[in-house]
């Protein structure tokens, strides 16, 4: 009985280990491995031991890079936090149904490609787009407002493609939350502050912090948005390292760029692990 | 775990050339946007042979999509100048027979023995793009023909680039009258200089389709393929084509034949069909850049001697590419 069990786990578990291992943790050995590689001068990669391409990105211009990345990233998680916060204590006034019809339409727009639906901003935002246009004929403005190929179309871009990853983690804490200890509180004489500050926020802030690092880590790497509604005049980390592989052909110094995002990563789950977090929360929704 | 890692390491030694295909078909691998599909579909009901059809949009592409590769999984590709040279120096191409060409007599001379491959042993001249500034002249009436005029403070955010490192960075050299391919470190930093002068006039910095900034007017001056200012003209008669006193950038596609090919012969002929004069004359009808053989020829005789006259191939410059990488990230 106990064997047939086992061999039950085996089966069902056995094509997620080998895709795991195979489609995610070799190729991730590959880019740590070639990280200390060198690059020759055809894009090729000779296998000698080195930790030139990871001093190189303490240079300056991609220290600065880095900054200007990370601005662009905390804005996007920022105003994300600024959209799904209040829309999830709406949430959780309303019925169940309700509730379940608006994390369902939450879903949808990734029934699409991310791409096209950036393509479709350029459609809306440009200069004699149709925002534009609807605000010069009702005669609200008379120049064309300057809404992409700039930092404000790649924030645009970002927070409309990542919102879903706030979205969801923030409204299932929130919605988590026991209404009795809510009543409790209230039956104790707390005010509706007391209650946000003493209840509702320490029990979300892991949704919060989960949201943060799906939002947040994407927004550092998403070249495609920077090209498309930035203009192609802004570069994030994410087309640094697009470059290194397709343009400069310098393989080993996209592989130490990625790792370090990785190593970043990893730092900003043992902070939140610090702070009380749970892993399980950061598991998905 | 243990016979899964074995049977992986198995099917990476399993690789190297093999004998010809049995099957009836052809793997290309070419640029987007460079030949209509009707075209192959036609090769395919004329020949009876499959072409497995695949894109890039740069050289850099290309080149991982060969090297990380198995042998044989390519037969006909189409690099640019460059990157002929780069291939031929990792031994990646055959060398090319041109006896097996029947429609090789068809190919425009002008285009043959360049630099990069003298004798074109390994590779065949296909088309061939310049950067042009286009020019919107219902909007902008001041003389443009040189590099520096569009440094004019007129300009502000309303002008497109191409978004290619060495296209654009080494436009910077050219305006100051260096050579497009200079690896000087002092050259390039006063190109830069240069480049940061111009950021404030940029738009955008596009590759996919910048002609789109010019017919939508979202700008009215573009640094771009002549291919895509010639599209551009199509919609707006008033877009002037101005080819830079200062030098421009000529790019030039080529046949090659990736080395252990398992199809050569149906790469051949795939070739010698695209030479054909009425099939050649249809790519360059609906991509209009510079064709390459005798019969399509798309341009006066005299504008393509200019052209030949004052452009410049982008070289392969080794290693020196992290200096343009980091002007790159620096201006952006």
């Amino acid at each position: 009985m106990k064997k047939e069990q086992s061999m039950f786990k085996f089966i069902f578990t056995f094509p997620v280990l080998v895709y795991t291992f195979i489609l995610i943790l070799l190729p991730l050995l590959y880019i740590l491995f070639l990280s200390f590689c060198k690059s020759d001068s055809y894009g090729g990669i000779i296998y000698t031991f080195t930790l030139s391409n990871y001093l190189n990105i303490f240079d300056i211009t991609y220290i600065k890079m880095f900054i200007k990345s990370s601005l662009i990233a905390i804005l996007a998680t920022f105003i994300c936090i600024l959209i799904s916060y209040p829309f999830a204590l709406v949430l959780r006034t309303k019925s169940k149904h309700i509730q379940n019809l608006c994390t369902k339409l939450i879903m949808v727009p990734f029934l699409t490609n991310s791409l096209i639906r950036t393509y479709g901003w350029i459609i809306l935002l440009r200069k004699n787009g149709i925002i534009n246009t609807a605000l010069i004929n009702s005669g609200i403005i008379y120049t064309p407002l300057s809404l992409m190929y700039n930092r404000i179309g790649i924030i645009i871009g970002m927070v409309y493609t990542l919102l879903p990853f706030m979205l969801l983690p923030v409204c299932s804490s929130v919605l988590e939350i026991d209404n009795n200890i809510i009543e409790a509180a209230k039956d104790l004489g707390a005010s509706k502050i007391q209650v946000f500050k003493n209840i509702i926020l320490p029990q979300t802030l892991s949704g919060v912090f989960n949201g943060s690092l799906m939002v947040f880590m994407p927004a550092i790497g998403y070249f495609f948005i920077t090209d498309i509604l930035g203009g192609g005049k802004i570069m994030i980390i994410g087309n640094l390292i697009k470059n290194q592989f397709l343009t400069a052909r310098n393989w080993p110094f996209g592989s130490a760029i990625a790792i370090f995002l990785i190593i970043i990563t990893i730092i900003l789950i043992k902070i939140y692990k610090r702070l009380g977090g749970k892993m399980d929360d950061l598991g998905g929704f | 775990m243990k016979k899964i890692i074995v049977l992986l390491i198995v099917l990476f030694i399993i690789c190297g050339c093999s004998n010809e295909n049995v099957k009836n078909e052809v793997n290309v691998l070419n640029w987007s946007s460079y030949i209509p599909y009707s075209i192959i579909d036609d090769f395919e009901r004329e020949t009876g042979i499959k072409v497995n059809y695949g894109t890039y949009s740069s050289n850099e592409e290309l080149l991982a999509k060969i090297s990380s590769s198995n042998e044989g999984v390519y037969d006909l590709i189409f690099p640019s100048d460059y990157m002929i040279d780069l291939m031929i120096g990792k031994d990646m191409i055959e060398k090319i027979d041109i006896k097996e060409l029947e429609n090789f007599k068809n190919i425009n001379p002008m285009f043959l023995n360049q630099d990069f491959d003298k004798n074109n042993e390994y590779s065949l001249p296909f088309l061939a793009a310049t950067s042009v500034i286009a020019v919107n002249r219902n909007n902008i009436k001041d003389e443009i023909n040189s590099y520096n005029d569009l440094l004019n403070s007129k300009y502000k955010n309303n002008i497109v680039l191409i978004d290619d490192q060495r296209i654009i960075v080494g436009m910077s050299l050219l305006a100051n009258n260096y050579d497009m391919n200079d690896i000087d470190k002092n050259h390039i930093e006063e190109g830069k200089k240069w480049l940061l002068k111009l950021n404030n006039n940029v738009k955008a910095f596009d590759s996919d389709s910048p002609k789109t900034f010019l017919i939508t007017n979202e700008v009215d001056i573009g640094v771009i393929w002549n291919a895509e200012a010639i599209i551009a003209k199509n919609y707006n008669k008033n877009i002037e084509i101005v080819y830079p006193k200062d030098g421009f950038a000529l790019s030039l596609d080529n046949y090659a034949i990736v080395k252990c090919s398992r199809n050569k012969k149906n790469a051949y002929k795939f070739i010698d069909y695209l030479l054909r004069e009425d099939i050649n004359k249809k790519i360059t009808e609906e991509y209009p850049y510079i064709n390459t053989t005798i019969s399509g020829i798309n341009m006066k005789t005299e504008e393509l001697l200019n052209v030949l006259k004052n452009s410049t191939y982008v070289k392969n410059i080794g290693s020196s590419i992290s200096l343009y990488d980091k002007v790159w990230a620096q201006i952006k």
